[in-house]
Order: C-alpha cells, then sequence, then structure tokens
C-alpha cells in the first residue's frame, strides 16, 4: 500500500450557522479512487471545495504531501476538479478548452498541440476538436470536462458527480472509462457520488458522509459486509431491518421470539436495536444453528435470473425482502399467498442501536 | 452570478457610480430650497422658488399641455398596447418582422421619427399642435406599454383562458374577465411608464408641436429656459418635474415585480 | 382562443404603427432622393445630390467630430458602466435588485433635467468654482461649461444607467462555476476576467456600446445645452435643416445615415452576441 498523500484534520467549514463539514478527517492514499457518498447536502461539494481552494477551512487543515494548502488560491493548488455542471467555456472551441489550462502553465505552442491532441485521442473526441460546447452532446461534454482537467496531470482530481447528467447506459459505459483513465494516468480521484451502486462499481474506497460528518470509511466490501451503523448499513445495497429490545441471550423481537445476534458497543438489556440481515443472506428453510422468520409471500418480481420476494412477516413492520438465486427458485417453487420460512446463518446478522 | 471580485474595489467602484449619478441631481433638488437662489450661498431653507412657478403662467400653461398630451397619449397608449400585447403571444408564430416593428419605436433615435413625423404632418396639411404631439407620443408609449405587459403574459397561465372558453365565455368577456383582471398590475405598470415618458419627452414634440405658443408642453418650455442659464425657478420646476418621473416609477416597479423594460 | 383572434387584438396597435411609423419613415426615405425646392419646399424629382452631399467635404468636420464625440462618450459610458454592473453583480444576490434600481432610477426622469443639473455644476458660478474658491484656487478657472468635455460628461451621465442595464444582464447570467473552472485550472483573477468573463458579456458591452453611439451622434440638445453651439453634432445639423436652414431633402438623408450607423452597429453587435454565446448552430 502507498503512504497517505492527501490528509484531512478535523476540518470544518460553516456558513453562518450551518455546519456544512463538521469536523471531519480522513486520509487518501497516492493513485487512490476514492468515492464519497451521502444525501443531499451531505456536505460533499463543500468538501471538494474546500480541496479545490474555493472555500477556506473554518477549521482545522489539509495536508497535500505533508504541506498545509488550505490557504492556497485555487489557481496554485495541484489539484483540478470537474465541475457538476462541467462549466465549459461557451466562447471557445473544445480544442481551446482544453488548451486553456496549459495556457495558464505558460507551455510552449508546439508543446501544447502535442498534449491537447493526445488528450482528444484519449477522450476520444479528437475529429470534435473545432466544435464549441454547445454542439456536443452531454457525454461529450462530459468527456471534455474531464479532458480538460486530466490534461494539466493534476496530483488529485476531484469529480463533483460527473456521471449525473447522463443516461443508464452511458453512465455505464463512463463508469469504466474513468476507471481505465484513472489507472492509465495514476492520478488520485476523489468522486462524489448520490448513486451508491456507482461508488460500488468504481472506488477502492468509500466515505460516507451524514449532516457534514464522516460516518464511515472503507472498501465498498467492508462497508457492505460490516457497515458501522444503521445509516451506513441502509446506504449501502438493501438491509432488511428487524427491531427489538436487546436481551442478554439474544435480541427479543417483534413476534416475541429470540434472535441470535451480537450487542452494538456499549448496549446494554434492554435498549432497542434493530437486527440486521442482507435480502441475499437469507434462504429457504429454517435453519438449526442461527436464525429464522415465516412470512407470507405478498409480491414476487426477477431481477435478472435472481427472484425478489416481498414478505409480510410478523417480525418488522415493514416488507422483508428476500434475493433467491435461480437454483434455489427454482427447487422451491413458490407463489404469491404462499407461507415460507426462511434461515440465515449468525455470521451474517448484523446489529445496530435504533 | 457570484463573480470572483475584491470587495474593497468593488464597493468603491459602486460609491464613486453612485456618487457621479446622484451629486448633480442632488445639488440641484438642494438647491431648489436655497432660500437665496444663489449656487454658491445657502441662506436658509425655503419653497418660495415653488411660489414663484405657480405665478409664472408660461409654466402653468405649458404643464397643463403637458398632462393633456400624457394622460390622453397614456389612455390611448394602454389600450392598444395591451390588446396587442396579447395578441402576440397568444400567437404562437412568432415573426420577426412583427417583432421589429414593434421593437422600432423603442430604439429608433427620436430626432429621427420626429422628423418623420414632422415632414409626414406637413405633407398632409395637418395643422401641428396638441393633437399631433398626442398622436407621435402614442407610437412609442403603445410600444413600451406592450414590452411591460408581453413580459408579464410569458408567465401568464393560458389555461385559465381556456377554462374560461370551456364554460362557456365569448373571447370579449374572457378577455374582460379573466386575463386583463389578473394582468391589471402590469397593464398599470406599462401605463405609469408611457406616462412618464410623455410627459419628460422634448424631441419628438418639439417637432411635432407646430409654432402656436399655446401647443409648448412643458419640456419645452424648460429647454427654452435653460437654453439661458440658471435661475432658481427652473431648479424648483426642475426638481418637480423629476419628483413626479421617479414617484411614477417606483409606483410602477412595485406594481410590476418583473422589473423595468430592458431588464 | 383560436388563432385567427390575436390579428383582431393587434390590428390597431399595427394600424397606428403603420401610419405613424412605418409611412413617416418611408416618406423620409422618399424625401432623401428629391430635390430641395428653391424657396425651401421640395421639388418632386429624383436626384442623388443629397446623399452626395452628405459626403462633402465640407460635412466631414461635423461628421468626425461627431464620431469622435459619440465615441468617446460611449467608450467611457461603457468602461464605466460595466465597473457597475460587474460591482452590481458581484453584490449579494438580495441586494442586487436594489442597486439596479437605483442605478436606473436616473435614467427615467427627464432628460433636460439631468443635463440641467450639469450647467448647474458647470456654468461660471456654479457650484464646482464655487468649491474651486472655497479651497483656495484663485487663478482663473478653464471654461467648465460650454466645451467638448461638458458634453461628453452630459452624455455618459445621461446614457450611463442604460449600459449598466445592457451590461448587468449577461453578468448576471454567468454561471459562477465557469469563472471557478477557470481560477482551477490555474488563471490568475484577472486572467480569469480577460479569458473568460469578458469574453463571454461581450454582448452586453457591444449593446452598450452602439446606443450610447448612435444616441450621442444623433443628438442635439446636449451640444445645444452644454456645448453653447461651439461645434455640430449630426443631430444638430439634421435640426437645422428642417427648423432653420429648410433643406428638407438634405435633413432626410442626413438621418439616412444616423440609421445606416444604427444598423450596420447592431449588426455587428448581433455578430458579438453570436460569438459570445459559442453558438453557430447549423439550424437557424
Ligand atoms: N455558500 C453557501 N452558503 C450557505 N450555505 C451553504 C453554502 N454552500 C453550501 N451550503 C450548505 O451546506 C450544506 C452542504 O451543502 P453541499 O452543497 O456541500 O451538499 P452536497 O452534499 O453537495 O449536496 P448535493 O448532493 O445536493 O449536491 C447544505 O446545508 C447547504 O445548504
Ligand atoms: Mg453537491
Amino acid at each position: 500500500m502507498s503512504q497517505t498523500f492527501l490528509s484531512l484534520q478535523n476540518i470544518e467549514k460553516r456558513f453562518g450557522s450551518v455546519r456544512a463539514v463538521d469536523g471531519l478527517s480522513l486520509d487518501i492514499r497516492q493513485n487512490e479512487f476514492f468515492a464519497l457518498l451521502g444525501a443531499s447536502g451531505s456536505g460533499k461539494t463543500t468538501l471538494l471545495r474546500l480541496l479545490a481552494g474555493f472555500e477556506t477551512p473554518t477549521g482545522g487543515s489539509i495536508l497535500l504531501g505533508g504541506k498545509d494548502i488550505s490557504r492556497v488560491p485555487p489557481n496554485l493548488r495541484q489539484i483540478n476538479l470537474m465541475f457538476q455542471s462541467y462549466a465549459l467555456f461557451p466562447h471557445m472551441t473544445v480544442f481551446q478548452n482544453i488548451a486553456y489550462g496549459l495556457e495558464m502553465e505558460r507551455a510552449g505552442r508546439a508543446e501544447i498541440r502535442r498534449r491537447v491532441g493526445e488528450m482528444l485521442e484519449i477522450i476520444q473526441l479528437p475529429h470534435l476538436a473545432k466544435r464549441k460546447p454547445d454542439q456536443l452532446s452531454g457525454g461529450q461534454r462530459q468527456r471534455v470536462a474531464l479532458g480538460r482537467a486530466l490534461v494539466k496531470r493534476p496530483h488529485l482530481l476531484l469529480l463533483d458527480e460527473p456521471l449525473g447528467a447522463l443516461d443508464k447506459k452511458l453512465r455505464g459505459d463512463m463508469q469504466l472509462e474513468l476507471k481505465r483513465i484513472q489507472h492509465e494516468f495514476g492520478i488520485t480521484f476523489i468522486v462524489v457520488t448520490h448513486d451508491q451502486e456507482e461508488a460500488l462499481v468504481m472506488a477502492d474506497r468509500v466515505a460516507i458522509l451524514k449532516d457534514g460528518k464522516l460516518l464511515q470509511c472503507a472498501s465498498p466490501h467492508d462497508i457492505y459486509e460490516h457497515p458501522n451503523s444503521r445509516y451506513a448499513a441502509d446506504f449501502i445495497g438493501v438491509m432488511n431491518f428487524l427491531p427489538g429490545i436487546l436481551q442478554r441471550d439474544g435480541v427479543r423481537a417483534l413476534d416475541g421470539s429470540l434472535i441470535q445476534a451480537g450487542r452494538p458497543a456499549g448496549a446494554r438489556d434492554g435498549d432497542k436495536v434493530v437486527v440486521a440481515v442482507r435480502p441475499e443472506r437469507l434462504h429457504i428453510g429454517a435453519r438449526k444453528d442461527g436464525n429464522g422468520l415465516k412470512g407470507r409471500v405478498v409480491a414476487m418480481a426477477y431481477q435478472g435470473l435472481d427472484l425478489q420476494l416481498h414478505l409480510k412477516s410478523d417480525l418488522s413492520p415493514d416488507p422483508v425482502l428476500v434475493r433467491l438465486t435461480a437454483h434455489d427458485a427454482e427447487s422451491n417453487p413458490l407463489s404469491e399467498g404462499d407461507e415460507v420460512s426462511l434461515g440465515w446463518a449468525a455470521r451474517d446478522t448484523r446489529i445496530f442501536m435504533a | 452570478m457570484a463573480t470572483p471580485a475584491a470587495p474593497r474595489l468593488m464597493l468603491m467602484i459602486l460609491s464613486a457610480v453612485f456618487a457621479f449619478l446622484y451629486i448633480p441631481i442632488s445639488v440641484l433638488v438642494a438647491l431648489s430650497f436655497n432660500e437665496s437662489g444663489l449656487p454658491t450661498a445657502w441662506t436658509g431653507f425655503s419653497t418660495r422658488w415653488y411660489g414663484e412657478l405657480m405665478h409664472n403662467s408660461d409654466i402653468t400653461s405649458a404643464a397643463l399641455n403637458t398632462l393633456i398630451v400624457a394622460v390622453v397619449s397614456t389612455l390611448l397608449a394602454t389600450l392598444l398596447g395591451t390588446l396587442l400585447a396579447i395578441g402576440v403571444e397568444i400567437r404562437r408564430r412568432k415573426g420577426r418582422f412583427l417583432e421589429t416593428i414593434i421593437f422600432a419605436p423603442m430604439i429608433i433615435p427620436d430626432i429621427v421619427l420626429a422628423i418623420a413625423l414632422l415632414s409626414f404632418f406637413s405633407l398632409l396639411d395637418v395643422t401641428m399642435g396638441l393633437h399631433t404631439v398626442i398622436l407621435s407620443h402614442v407610437v412609442f408609449n403603445l410600444a413600451f406599454v406592450c414590452s411591460v405587459v408581453r413580459a408579464r403574459l410569458k408567465t401568464f397561465d393560458w389555461s385559465i383562458v381556456e377554462a374560461s372558453t370551456d364554460l362557456g365565455a365569448s373571447t370579449a368577456t374572457t378577455l374582460r374577465r379573466v386575463v386583463v383582471p389578473v394582468m391589471l398590475p402590469a397593464i398599470v405598470a406599462g401605463a405609469l411608464l408611457a406616462f412618464t415618458l410623455s410627459v419628460d419627452e422634448f424631441i419628438i414634440a418639439f417637432f411635432t408641436a407646430g409654432a402656436g405658443r399655446d401647443s409648448i408642453t412643458l419640456p419645452m418650455q424648460i429647454f427654452a429656459m435653460i437654453r439661458f442659464g440658471v435661475t432658481p425657478e427652473i431648479n424648483a420646476l426642475a426638481t418637480l418635474v423629476m419628483a413626479v418621473s421617479i414617484l411614477a416609477l417606483t409606483l410602477s416597479q412595485r406594481l410590476n415585480r418583473g422589473g423595468l423594460p430592458g431588464q | 382562443m383560436q388563432d385567427r383572434k390575436p390579428v383582431y387584438l393587434m390590428a390597431p396597435a399595427l394600424g397606428w404603427l403603420t401610419v405613424f411609423m412605418v409611412i413617416p419613415c418611408l416618406l423620409i426615405l422618399a424625401l432623401a432622393f428629391f430635390r430641395r425646392g428653391i424657396y425651401g419646399g421640395i421639388e418632386y424629382s429624383f436626384t442623388l445630390e443629397n446623399l452626395a452631399l452628405v459626403f462633402d467635404p465640407l460635412y466631414a468636420g461635423i461628421f468626425l467630430k461627431s464620431a469622435w464625440i459619440a465615441g468617446l462618450s460611449a467608450a467611457i459610458a461603457v468602461i464605466v458602466g460595466y465597473a457597475a454592473a460587474y460591482a452590481i453583480a458581484a453584490a449579494p444576490a438580495r441586494r442586487q435588485p436594489m442597486l439596479l434600481f437605483f442605478a436606473v432610477l436616473p435614467f427615467w426622469s427627464n432628460y433636460l433635467v439631468r443635463t440641467y443639473a450639469w450647467i448647474v455644476l458647470l456654468n461660471r458660478e456654479g457650484l464646482i468654482t464655487g468649491v474651486a474658491r472655497l479651497l483656495g484656487y484663485d487663478a482663473e478657472m478653464p471654461r467648465l461649461l460650454y466645451s467638448e468635455g461638458a458634453v461628453v460628461i452630459g452624455l455618459v451621465y445621461n446614457y450611463l444607467p442604460f449600459v449598466i442595464l445592457a451590461c448587468y444582464a449577461p453578468l448576471s447570467r454567468l454561471n459562477p462555476e465557469i469563472a471557478e473552472a477557470s481560477r482551477d485550472l490555474g488563471a490568475s483573477g484577472w486572467k480569469t476576467f480577460r479569458r473568460v468573463i469578458l469574453p463571454m458579456t461581450v454582448p452586453g458591452i457591444a449593446t452598450g456600446f452602439v446606443f450610447v453611439f448612435v444616441l450621442s451622434i444623433g443628438n442635439f440638445v446636449t451640444p445645444a445645452l452644454l456645448g453653447g453651439g461651439q461645434f455640430q453634432m449630426i443631430g444638430n445639423l439634421v435640426y437645422a435643416q428642417f427648423l432653420t436652414a429648410n433643406d428638407w431633402p438634405f435633413g432626410a438623408a442626413l438621418s439616412m445615415i444616423l440609421i445606416g450607423i444604427m444598423m450596420g452597429l447592431l449588426t455587428l453587435q448581433t455578430f458579438a452576441t453570436e460569438r459570445a454565446s459559442g453558438a453557430r448552430r447549423e439550424e437557424s
């Protein structure tokens, strides 16, 4: 693993009484593809703007390669931001847009021509070099914005919902494209996204933000498997929550049955908790070890090869979701209204404070 | 926009520009209340010069003429301009030629329109007087009313018109009972604007009022007076004229939160 | 309402504009090609003399002088007006409408009154001289009123609010992220202004310039009042042809030139607008 490259230390940004970023600490490594995930208003854009230099933190410091850059103006930081709106210069051609940043570095004319040409190849738009931004499609504009930032070979590239404006198909393509480019250039990427699936596909590590605070920061797999809070569990992937009261020997569920689970740190008997289990960890048939629940099928739908069931169960006020593999579904033919018993392993059981 | 800007420099620019814009007229206003009437010596606050204005029959008759011109041309222009605006906005097809004709009165230099009208009236052997001034003022006034009303119509919910028609109202009834009431603030705003423009208009009136002394409007009177220098009476008169325009305009702005035309 | 109704609504106003604007303007156009009668009337025979006279060296001086004064006024008004519009657009959003309102308010008060205000300031016993005396300046004051400078100040003063409005429009529509993108790519504040903000707001500048130029070059009030008849603008020349020299065809030809200048400049301005928006789209 490469060492820490960008270090945020207890950063705070207040706008009047609003704490947009609230005491956040984070270390980002060289060449990492890092995703920021959070609900609207959680402070993602503000965090990027702090890194790019458009806001100054009201507390804490930002270290890049060991140097505090929190007061360095944006044009002197070797960090580039790809704006949510792309912010292409409408009066310049694609070529001129990409060349702009190099001109600011006082690169020679020949060098500019060469590097812009290379970049146009990489973003696959050499034939559109003379077009102006409003003669481009959304996906093309997005690539120009990316090229314009990348051509400067920044140490760090910040992307604010880069794929937000694209349709689903194009998004998928561009996700892979971004990943390829990041790999090729060996630049550290920090990507903001609303879309948890996108984060899971692209990122080496994910940070979940809530109200300006860092909730959890880990690899997508770790967050999926070991979310540290109910919020994180809910944010990444789909999760069933079964409310109950913590007791010495397990969790007393709504229907009075006892669920085997660990206990949240610092929890005491009698506390309200939720037991959580992922839909694909539920299997048909009761188990001897581990836990079980009964329910009636109220809806079923195929998602790809998998079959998704909605169960009405006494254990939960919300429908319980189950995801069966094609194989499981075939060996247990089901129809709406059927009663089923499901079981899951103790190691797949998570528990959080309610 | 939040343009990147040095706040202190911006403040300096704003102060300088506002000083440039407001110092001259403020001086004028202040002098109009100066007892001595002299620009160099302040001898005390007085409304004496306003009193003198009232006894100057040239001024009072010119003021009356201006009032007549402004009121009549505003009424006519408001009617024509409002109908025009509604007509243009109902049409889905936007004609470039039509737009040019409607826009032209606002951008043709006054002097060109003035001599054109003068030639027109004299070739037709029309005796010129207040009536020709009124006919001429309607030209630009209706264009301004039209632009204010159109700006409001852009956000007008046409489905209420369809609803009214659907409920059995004729087009005329729909106009009278639905469109005009909803549009009233904008129409009044346009009318106030037209009134101000007409009260202040000098060049076209100057060319189309004919030679008679009885068709002199207030701006014509002011022009004649200020050619011969500064007097305390002109200060008072100028202050009054300015107060009327500013009042009408502020009112217009209040009524029409869409802003001034051109904004 | 069906599609043929608008015609009835528009007819009265369009009729009015046709009779009292379109026909008179066409008349002026026609007049420019007739001969002047011996006693100042119009002789209805075709001639190009009036247009030729416009380009006579006799009038070249007036044209150059007018263009110089109008150009200078327009340039100053654009610089000051742009700076003011920029400062307003940079102010907190909730304060902008008020600032704009007060910047434009003088524009809607009487033109003569505003010009007169400068006579009050500049005349020989005026405020500026008074203040200079008060500060202990005893020598002979340079003549302030009835000078070229006074005319330029008067024109700038009168048309400045219009320029502020014209420049504010594109500035306020600017996406702040565009300027930030420029900073992000390494441009200084000044470079960002020159390479990005300024080119994108050229349409406002062009509109402001064209209008101040055209209104100034055709002006006869300000040269008469603040210039004291020291020199003539095209406007004064037109005025004279109609009211004193009684050569209407020549006056008509002169005003054709005014309109020509305006149309030419407006075409340039449209071009500038298209360039700035980056759009030269295939569809119209
Ligand atoms: N310039 C500002 N002035 C005042 N408040 C601000 C400003 N910028 C952001 N905020 C506030 O800070 C909080 C975080 O905003 P931010 O834009 O960072 O959220 P976000 O996570 O990017 O949201 P979204 O997903 O909707 O883009 C919000 O409550 C927002 O209202
Ligand atoms: Mg955001």
